[in-house]
This record gives structure tokens, sequence and C-alpha cells, in this order.
């Protein structure tokens, strides 16, 4: 699916939804549906599970739709945000993150992530953040890959990547601020 | 680039959003982010600035879908109760709807009394279509082309127990274009995508078929086209 051109039927859709349609919810749940099913499968690994966390994303759209502002965010970020953090907040909940196995941060690491990567060639906004990342040590992107596509903690990172944890918030930390101070540029 | 940047550059506040934004927070850590959000409007501003940073790396997971029963589970989660829209009343009544088009000439009536309720009557006239099938008028639809929005209420249409009526622009082309869901139970109001509005003149035609729930998986009529209309000038 080509998320921009859906983007203003979604914004439309979800514009509607705070006057009780639900046509418009499930106009939304068409078209996002597939890609926060696969945020959240990504995040949670296990399909019923996901399930269950996507039904609570689009009841948390249906009841915050009202608060969604075109004007200073995409859809897509929006709900993408949401999908995020009510998966994570399922995996807190239940147990420890689903993916523990060590990073070498020497070596590159092959998993959906590094498809995730290629992809986001795609458009420019994707383009510059790719080329951010790609600015980072090679330690920095892997730590914020695995809090961003396997939900990681703090305490997640440092035993996968093996460093103390304040090692592991410094990386992380710093990783942001060169981020933010790439997309600015 | 300076490589001996540290995280100093960015103040405790927006360190915290940013992990927050990320997911790397757990415990009393992310609770505390979370109540941030809901009570300061900058702090708040200032994650979702750093999720729309973020969101592009989304761009390259694989998109999955979900089995089909999901949207039935969180229909029937909603609120029993639809509440009534903000501009809602009388032109969201079934009954009234109902009442108008069993009287041939009243669909006019219903357009314009519908503009004049908006309080907008559009330089470019709307457009009107019955949306006929089988001996019977099932939709009414009113399409102004000013707005790019198409009104459709239910006339003689029965619900389907296992599927949704979706609505069609087929153009001079021959090739139906969805625009989206119907309801047995009431007026829906579709915002015509941008790409399809040029093609949303005199000449098309409105056409509703049967499509699973959820609508058409294919962007195509899957199901049987039960009723169609040509628009036409009110």
């Amino acid at each position: 699916m080509d998320l921009d051109a859906n983007r203003s039927l979604i914004t439309t859709a979800l514009a509607r939804i705070p006057g009780g349609d639900r046509a418009a919810l499930q106009t939304v749940y068409r078209l996002t549906s597939a890609k926060l099913f696969g945020v959240v499968l990504r995040i949670l690994g296990e399909r019923s599970e996901a399930e269950d966390v996507v039904q609570e994303v689009y009841l948390t759209v249906w009841r915050k739709a009202d608060q969604f502002d075109s004007g200073r965010a995409s859809p897509m970020t929006w709900l993408i945000a949401i999908a995020r953090n009510r998966a994570i907040d399922r995996l807190r909940a239940t147990r420890s993150s689903r993916h523990m196995d060590p990073i070498d941060s020497a070596a590159e690491i092959a998993d959906g992530a590094e498809t995730a990567d290629r992809a986001l060639e795609k458009s420019e906004d994707n383009a510059r953040l790719h080329g951010c990342l790609e600015g980072l040590a090679v330690h920095e992107r892997h730590a914020l890959r695995g809090a961003f596509f396997d939900g990681n903690t703090y305490d997640d990172l440092a035993a996968r990547m093996n460093v103390p944890l304040g090692t592991m918030k410094s990386w992380v930390r710093r990783a942001m601020v060169k981020l933010k101070s790439c997309l600015e540029t | 680039m300076s490589d001996t940047a540290d995280h100093s550059g960015l103040p405790a506040d927006e360190l915290l959003a940013a992990e927050y934004a990320l997911g790397v927070l757990a415990g009393a850590d992310r609770a505390a982010a979370e109540q941030r959000i809901a009570r300061e409007r900058g702090f708040a501003a200032m994650v979702a600035e750093w999720e729309a940073r973020l969101s592009p790396w989304a761009a390259g997971i694989p998109e999955v879908t979900p089995p089909a029963h999901l949207w039935d589970t969180i229909a029937g989660a909603l609120p029993s109760e639809t509440p009534p829209a903000p501009t809602g009343g009388w032109w969201q009544s079934l009954a009234f709807w109902r009442g108008l088009s069993l009287a041939s000439g009243a669909l006019a009536a219903a357009c314009i009394g519908v503009l004049i309720y908006r309080g907008t009557v559009p330089e470019r006239p709307p457009l009107m279509a019955s949306i006929d099938g089988g001996g019977h008028r099932h939709f009414v639809a009113t399409l102004d082309p000013a707005r790019g929005s198409v009104a459709v209420a239910p006339a003689a249409f029965t619900a389907d127990a296992t599927r949704v009526p979706e609505l069609w622009l087929i153009p001079a082309d021959g090739r139906p274009r969805p625009l989206g869901l119907l309801r047995a139970d009431g007026g829906v109001v579709i915002s015509i995508p941008q790409a399809l509005r040029p093609f949303a003149t005199s000449d098309a035609v409105l056409a509703v078929s049967l499509e699973p729930s959820g609508g058409s998986p294919t962007g195509q009529p899957t199901g049987p086209v039960i009723a169609s209309g040509k628009l036409t000038n009110l």
C-alpha cells in the first residue's frame, strides 16, 4: 500500500470518528491495519497477542481521534506511535523482551531491521533518516534498532550488547543527540 | 557533527521525550513520561516531534494482514450507541431518509435541504443518484463537487448478515473505483479521494456491491453489484 497516497483518506476518516462514525473507523482500519499489525507483531512476536493489541490500538483510535491534529502530525506517525506504545505496554506487562539474542556490535545484524533500513531510501524523508542513521557508530545504531524494532529496554540492550547499563544509556542518549542534529541540518 | 558531542547537548526534558518515543524506558520512568505527556503540552509536543523523526524507520517493517475476524471483534467492542454527530440531528435520521426517498421528487428537496442546513450553497451544483437494483431504491446519494464529498443514505437497502455494502464510482472508462463502506442504519458522508474527483461528473455511475467485512480486499468489487445509478445534475 502506498501510505502517502492514502494520507488524505486516513486524515479525512480520522476527522469523522469523533462524531461516532463507525464506518470512518473501519476505513482507517482497512487502510492501516496491515501496517500496524506488522509493527505490533515485530515487537511481540506472537500473532494472538498481536491481534489483542491491534484491537486495543483501534479502540484507542476510536477514543482519541479528536486528539489527532492533522496540521501537526502525519496520520501514520500518530497511528504507528499508538501501535508501538500499546505493544510496548503489553511487552512490559507480561515479561521481558522476546528479542534477547546477543547483538554483536562488530557486525551488521541481518534481520528484518536491515530490510527496513533499505526500504527507507524510497522517499526523501526516509532517505534523510537513513543517511543520519548511517552516520551513527555501529553500536549506537544497533542499540536504537533494538529499542525501536524489538521493544528493548535499557536493561535488555545492556544485556544483549554485553555492556554496563550506564554505558548503554550514554550510547543511546548520544545517538539521539547526533540524530537530531543530523536531521536538522 | 563532532564525535565529542555528548548528551548534555539536549535538555533533560527532551532526552526523556526522545527515550519515550524510542520506547527504551520501562517501569517508573515510562509511567512518569506518560503522566507528563497527559499533563504538559510542551512535553507532549516534544514526544510527538521525536515520534515524527523516528517513524519513517517503520516504513520497512513488512505489512501483515490481520485475520478477517479481527475487525468484527473491534466493531463488537465499540460502544453500542452511536452518539449523534455534532452536525447530525435529522440528517442522520434513518426515518427521515426513508420517508424522503419514498416520494419521487423528494430527492432534490433532500439535496437542497442538506446544502441549506450546512449553510453552503456551492457554485458547482451538486449531483445526485438514486442507486437502484431489483426494482428497489437501495440508496440515495448526493455528491457535492465543491467539497469533494458524497453523502449516501439507505432507502430500501436491507443489511446482509455477513457482507457489507461498498460504494463504487464508475467513470466513463468503466473501471470501478472504491469510495468507501455504506451503512444500512444511517447516512454516511464519504470524502472522495483527490485523484478521483475529476471523475465525479454527471456521466459517472455510482454502484453498490456486497463485500466481506472491511470491504473488498482487492480494490475491485468481489461480491455482487446489487444496485447502481447514474449521477445527474440537480
